[in-house]
């Protein structure tokens, strides 16, 4: 059998019998995926507010009715004592008091809110939602039709919630941590234990055990990336809209430019410190930076278009788009040009670099 | 004809601080190694016994001379050599999670032979540890496994870097017994040692190496009438190790 082959199904049964690294690359993936797929699993979390009914009469129960029916709000009704210290503590976000005679005729009722205003971020942005609120109630109260009415519709035609987000950012972040360990962090080792000096005995060739060594490589992040997508798709509900085979693509040309680099990388450190600091340099940013978490358009301007360069923003955005949008590797060739790019840089440096010769000592 | 010929080997690595001047660390080694026999290199550490092996084995480049192995010039054809020897490290970590077996198929393949690990583990006297991981080994089976491992593509030649050092009195002549096995079967063995007892014992031939150079080579016997002519004291009682292996036997522990 080919040496490229025997290397390659020898590394994959290495990492088969790995459970630790099986584990952890995908330990913190699924953490993240399962973490915000139930907090945007439920939409919005309702705002606490307490109300005091001075009044306790049929029309402040209806007002008090309306305000609970609207989703928005979870209502506490109790003695002003009580709310307020509910709110001084924190459980309630405000604390509205219906005055005596709110009845809805004649005079406007006062009502009073009870904020704590060092929290001046939240009471901003409550103010006019309470105070939208109020008007919603009144009009359905008095029974008026208003005379703006907005009507909101989503130009992408469908809900996107966070984790639809996350989900494609989450794989490609994957793909580059296991590549970059794959071939990297390997190679270090290996060279250290002599482990390579000792493969060189017999009479593989470099290429050989590169070959074998991105095969398997490229096997398992396929593996460990579709199994993230399944447990997304499953678990999580998240929508793949696009092709699965140019998904496959993507994800090949992912981990080859992180392989790539990773070679790289593993020739420069000599020791496995050296390869942690130089990695977590290399990947650290491109994990804040491109467009993981959140979108790289909601970045300071200054680094926006640095961060579009950076290799794991071109994964991702790939990524996203085919799994979210729909969209074909065709309809984002500027995307496409990046990786292509990256790969030859990759490839470059990793070629360039290598010490084939050395590569035992 | 000599089975290996060193010819005026010569390794230079660039002296720490300076791109001009260089340090020898092989200068000129020239050897030539018989078939059949047990040769040993002795030295000093940093004599370059083993960059002279590694150059020999196709694993360091050689800066000027050749080596010649069964009449293939190894800076010309190195992967031929490779099929010809067999080679044990100083180092002996291999890859996680592989047990001996995994391992020694791993190598045979790599050499397009398809040989039995069992086989290969019953000549060193592991074919129980078969399914062991070799972090498990004593040091005296990690040697044995090393040398099964240099046993995979039945080599002309078995190349042995200080076989034995580390090891306990019992170890040790348990590899000295698979050494003199290996040899009367036929296989030429090239051995370095910081060991006297076991040049001695072993070898037909020894060359001592200082400072890159080879100093003096030669039988053992020739050795010591050229250098230490003098009768050494009546040996009036045996040694510590004598004591040693008196008090702990001679079976072999792990």
């Amino acid at each position: 059998m080919n040496s490229t082959l025997t290397m390659g199904r020898t590394l994959l049964k290495i990492f088969s019998r790995d459970r630790q690294a099986i584990f952890f690359t995908l330990f913190f993936p699924i953490t993240f995926m399962v973490i915000f797929g139930i907090a945007s699993s439920g939409g919005e979390d309702p705002i606490e507010i307490g109300i005091v009914d001075n009044s306790t009469n049929a029309f402040s129960e209806r007002f008090i009715d309306t305000l609970e029916a609207d989703g928005l709000f979870n209502v506490t009704i109790g003695e002003e004592d009580d709310l307020r210290d509910m709110v001084v503590d924190g459980d309630l976000a405000l604390t509205l008091i219906v005055p005596r005679g709110f009845d809805g005729r004649e005079q406007a009722a006062d009502l009073t809110m009870l904020v704590d205003a060092a929290q001046a971020r939240q009471t901003a942005m409550l103010t006019p939602l309470v105070e939208q609120t109020l008007l919603n109630v009144e009009r359905e109260l008095r029974a008026i039709e208003p005379l703006f009415p907005l009507t909101v519709i989503d130009v992408q035609a469908r809900s996107q919630r966070y984790i639809d987000f996350l989900v494609p950012g989450l794989l490609a972040l994957t793909i580059m941590q296991i590549s970059v360990a794959g071939s990297g962090y390997n190679i270090v080792e290996y060279r250290r234990k002599g482990i390579l000096k000792r493969l060189f005995v017999t009479p593989i060739k470099p290429g050989h055990f590169i070959g074998g060594l991105v095969l398997s490589r490229l096997f398992i992040t396929v593996i460990q990336v579709s199994f993230l997508l399944a447990v997304a798709v499953v678990l999580l509900g998240v929508p793949v809209e696009g092709n699965v085979i140019e998904l496959l693509a993507l994800i090949i040309i992912g981990s080859s430019i992180f392989l790539s680099l990773g070679f790289w990388m593993g020739s420069i450190a000599k020791t496995q410190q050296a390869i942690m600091l130089l990695g977590n340099l290399i990947t650290l940013p491109q994990m804040f930076l491109s467009g993981v978490f959140f979108p790289i358009d909601s970045m300071p301007d200054l680094l926006q278009p640095v961060a579009k360069l950076l290799p794991l923003s071109f994964v991702v955005s790939g990524v996203r788009e085919v799994i979210v949008n729909g969209a074909s590797l065709i309809d984002q060739i500027p995307t496409v040009i990046g990786l292509f790019a990256w790969l030859a840089i990759g490839l470059t440096l990793a070629i360039r670099l290598f010490r084939w010769k050395e590569v035992a000592t | 004809m000599a089975i290996v010929e060193a010819q005026e080997l010569v390794k230079r690595y660039p002296k720490p601080g300076s791109k001009s001047e260089h340090f020898f660390a092989v200068n000129g080694v020239s050897l030539q190694i018989e078939a059949g026999e047990v040769f040993g290199i002795l030295g000093p550490n940093g004599a370059g016994k083993t960059t002279t092996l590694e150059m020999i084995e196709g694993l360091t480049d050689i800066d000027s001379g050749d080596a010649i192995v069964d009449r293939i010039s190894v800076s010309k054809n190195p992967n031929k050599v490779k099929e010809l020897i067999g080679v044990q490290l100083q180092a002996n970590e291999y890859f996680d999670h592989l047990t001996l077996s995994d391992l020694l198929t791993l190598f045979s393949r790599l050499f397009k032979r398809d040989e039995d690990p069992n086989i290969l583990l019953a000549k060193v006297d592991l074919e129980e540890k078969a399914a062991a991981k070799p972090a498990a080994l004593s040091g005296g089976q990690k040697q044995r496994f090393s040398i099964a491992s240099a046993l995979v593509n039945d080599p002309k030649v078995l190349f042995l870097d200080e076989p034995t050092t580390g090891l306990d009195p019992q170890a040790k002549r348990n590899i000295w017994k698979l050494i003199e096995d290996l040899n009367s079967a036929g296989m030429t063995i090239v051995l370095t040692t910081h060991n006297m007892e076991e040049a001695e014992h072993l070898c037909s031939r020894i060359a001592i190496m200082d400072n890159g150079k080879v100093i003096a080579e030669g039988t053992p016997q020739k050795l010591i009438m050229e250098h230490a002519p003098e009768a050494p004291q009546a040996r009036l009682h045996g040694n510590l190790e004598d004591v040693f292996l008196k008090l702990t036997g001679h079976a072999l522990r792990e």
